[in-house]
C-alpha cells in the first residue's frame, strides 16, 4: 500500500499510495507505517499528492503513527488538496502536522531542522 | 423534486465505490460549495452505519436515497433490515471538544458540521437517518 518515494538524509518520503485514505484501508496505511517506523525511519515526509480524500479514520491513523513516532523524530505532510487542507483545518490537524506544499519543500524544510 | 435510490452491500470496502456514485449523481445538481460537505458527511454517515448498525442479517443492504429541491437537498440512509437502531445525536461530540491527539471520534461531529440538519427515526418499518443541507450558492 504505500510507496516509499525517497530517502535523503535519514528523512523517508512517502506516498499513502491510495486515491482515499478512508475507513477501508486506514488500518493497513497505519500498520504499514509503524512498521516503517520500527523499521528506523522516524523522520517521514507523507507526500498527499494524488490523495483525493482523507476521512475520520484516515486522521486517526495519522495521529497514530504519529504517536508512535514521539519525540524520537517528526511526522509532516505534503501536497494537500484543497478539500484535504480544509478537512485538516475543521479537525485541528494543522495544529498537528506542519504542512508543505511539495515533498521536496517538506525534505528540504526537515533537512534544515537538522 | 428528483430522487435517485441506490444500495451498497453492508460491508467497508464498498463505501468509496457508493460515495463516488452517489457524489457523480450530486454534482451537476450541487453548487461546488456543498460538494465537499455532502462528501464528508456521506463518507462519515456511511461507514458509521457499517461499524454500528447491529444486525443478524449482514446479508441486507444498505439503501440510500437522494432528494433533491430547489432550496434543499437530502440524502437518507435506511439501516440494513434487522439492524439495532443506532441514533448518532446520541453519540456526538463537537468537534472543537475531541482531545487533538484521539485516534477515533472525529466522524460524527463531521457529519454535524456538515450537514443543517440530521435526523433519525423509524419510517415504514426501518430505520432512516437523513442527512439535510441547504442549497447555498457562492455570491
Amino acid at each position: 500500500m504505500i510507496k516509499i518515494t525517497q530517502m535523503e538524509n535519514g528523512i523517508t518520503t512517502v506516498r499513502p499510495g491510495v486515491e482515499r485514505l478512508v475507513a477501508s484501508n486506514a488500518k493497513t496505511f497505519k500498520d504499514e507505517l509503524i512498521e516503517l517506523v520500527g523499521s528506523g525511519s522516524a523522520l517521514i515526509v507523507l507526500d498527499f499528492d494524488g490523495v483525493s480524500f482523507v476521512d475520520s479514520s484516515g486522521l486517526g491513523a495519522l495521529v497514530g503513527v504519529l504517536k508512535r513516532i514521539g519525540n524520537r523524530g517528526e511526522l509532516v505532510v505534503s501536497g494537500l488538496n484543497a478539500d484535504v487542507a480544509q478537512l485538516f483545518r475543521i479537525c485541528r490537524m494543522d495544529r498537528v502536522f506542519k504542512s508543505y506544499s511539495s515533498a521536496d519543500a517538506a525534505v528540504q524544510a526537515m533537512g534544515d531542522r537538522l | 423534486m428528483t430522487h435517485a435510490l441506490f444500495h451498497m452491500p453492508n460491508d467497508i470496502e464498498h463505501v468509496s465505490d457508493m460515495v463516488g456514485e452517489i457524489m457523480a449523481y450530486l454534482a451537476d445538481r450541487l453548487p461546488d460549495l456543498q460538494v465537499f460537505k455532502a462528501e464528508v458527511a456521506l463518507v462519515e454517515a456511511l461507514s458509521n452505519v457499517v461499524e454500528h448498525a447491529e444486525t443478524t442479517r449482514p446479508a441486507e443492504p444498505i439503501e440510500i436515497a437522494v432528494r433533491t429541491d430547489d432550496d434543499v437537498f437530502a440524502i437518507d440512509i435506511f439501516d440494513p433490515v434487522g439492524a439495532q437502531p443506532f441514533d448518532l445525536r446520541e453519540h456526538a461530540s463537537d468537534l472543537g471538544t475531541v482531545d487533538i491527539w484521539a485516534e477515533r471520534g472525529r466522524g460524527i461531529g463531521l457529519i454535524l458540521l456538515c450537514t443543517d440538519e440530521v435526523a433519525y427515526g423509524p419510517l415504514d418499518g426501518r430505520n432512516r437517518l437523513s442527512l439535510k443541507f441547504k442549497l447555498e450558492t457562492a455570491e
